[in-house]
């Protein structure tokens, strides 16, 4: 039986080039393509892929909302992140998430075949970077970093989540209420309670907000691929 | 009509899905990839190619650079560029033309532009296409 794969990123051009990839390994199929996080748990649910490969970096629902949506539907979902970044805080939101992969884009050519046949296999495959991080024992009951470095930080709720991400990205509260099937009075109180909660006072200042907890990705002009003398 | 094609991007999956999406046209031959702009004139002398489509954002030598110097080698071989690349802003397309880039199109709608642009740009034809609509023009 073929393993089942469902790909999830905005831009054709690189699910075309990991479908190529993917495709290219006997016995594997890519069963789904989504081009954002909703429609890429609407697919989930209907496809039940074996692995799910997830961008983080997508409209509507970005990356890290997905796994984490897809993973309270049924836990048995196995998600790899794809990631144009492997800052601290975007890989302990991976792997708070759920993620059980992690791989950096401009390595995909390398390490996501490896990434998908851990899964297969059952394991876990992350980087090096995350690796050093598991070693210094980030993910240790009770170290908890993200908490004690900001302990006093509010707790969105998932949906506030969502409509901080769909307001961030300049979509009209009656825009954020056709997407979320809400009414548009409820998708003001969100925003209110977001602001009120985050202590916002503008729009601007909710789009900064999403920009430095990674709900929204903003690809850097200069960006490089990692150098392969960083890469162990 | 056959078009041989260079395909320069440091990413290789990008490389990849720009080539599932060009060889699907008869008559047309990727015939060499390179990932930064130093591989790629080496590899416009060694393979000759028709169309280069360029990322502007590489290592060692970037896509603007490497476009100056590859219009050194176009006098006599009719060669063009294509940048393919991130960059949807009208100051950076401009740049590229100024380089001597035929055609400018973005990634994220490489999938609706791309084959409209290189059979323009074969032609000599510039072809420029930000976010918005396609524009081709001879």
């Amino acid at each position: 039986m073929k393993l089942r794969i469902l790909l999830a990123d905005d831009h054709e051009l690189i699910r075309r080039g990991l479908c190529a990839l993917l495709q290219k390994r006997e016995g594997w199929e890519v069963c789904g393509e989504a081009s954002d996080g909703r429609q890429t748990i609407e697919m989930a649910k209907q496809l039940k892929p074996d692995v799910v490969i997830v961008d983080i970096g997508m409209p509507h629902l970005n990356g890290l909302d997905t796994t984490r949506q897809l993973l309270q539907y049924d836990p048995n979902f196995k998600v790899i992140v794809l990631t144009i970044t492997d800052s601290d805080q975007v890989i302990r939101e991976a792997l708070d998430a759920g993620a059980r992969g992690f791989v950096l884009k401009s390595d995909a050519a390398r390490d996501l075949v490896a990434a998908v046949e851990a899964l297969q296999n059952k394991r876990m495959f992350f980087t090096p970077r995350v690796n050093d991080l598991v070693l210094a024992g980030f993910l240790e009951k009770g170290h908890a970093l993200s908490r004690n470095e900001a302990p006093d930080l509010p707790t969105l709720t998932a949906r506030e989540r969502e409509v901080t991400q769909l307001l961030a990205e300049g979509k009209t509260s009656k825009e954020v209420a056709v997407l979320l099937n809400l009414s548009t009075k409820t998708v003001e109180t969100h925003r209110s309670n977001i602001m009120r909660k985050l202590n916002l006072h503008s729009i601007r200042d909710l789009v900064v907000y999403a920009i430095k907890n990674n709900i929204i990705q903003i690809q850097m002009p200069e960006l490089r691929s990692t150098p392969e003398t960083t890469v162990a | 009509m056959a078009v041989r094609i260079l395909l320069v991007d440091d990413h290789p999956i990008v490389r990849q899905g720009l080539r599932t999406l060009l060889e699907g046209r008869s008559g047309w031959q990727v015939v060499g990839e390179a990932s930064d702009g130093i591989e790629a004139l080496d590899k416009v002398d060694a393979l000759q190619p028709d169309v280069v489509v360029l990322d502007v954002t590489m290592p060692r030598m970037n896509g603007l650079e490497a476009c100056r110097l590859i219009q050194q080698k176009r006098k006599t071989s009719g060669l063009e560029v294509l940048f393919v690349t991130q960059h949807d802003s009208p100051q950076m397309m401009r740049e590229a033309l100024d380089a001597g880039a035929r055609g400018y199109v973005v990634k994220s709608n490489a999938a609706r532009d791309l084959l409209e642009a290189v059979e323009a740009v074969s032609q000599h034809q510039v072809f420029t296409a930000l976010a918005r609509s396609p524009q081709a023009s001879c």
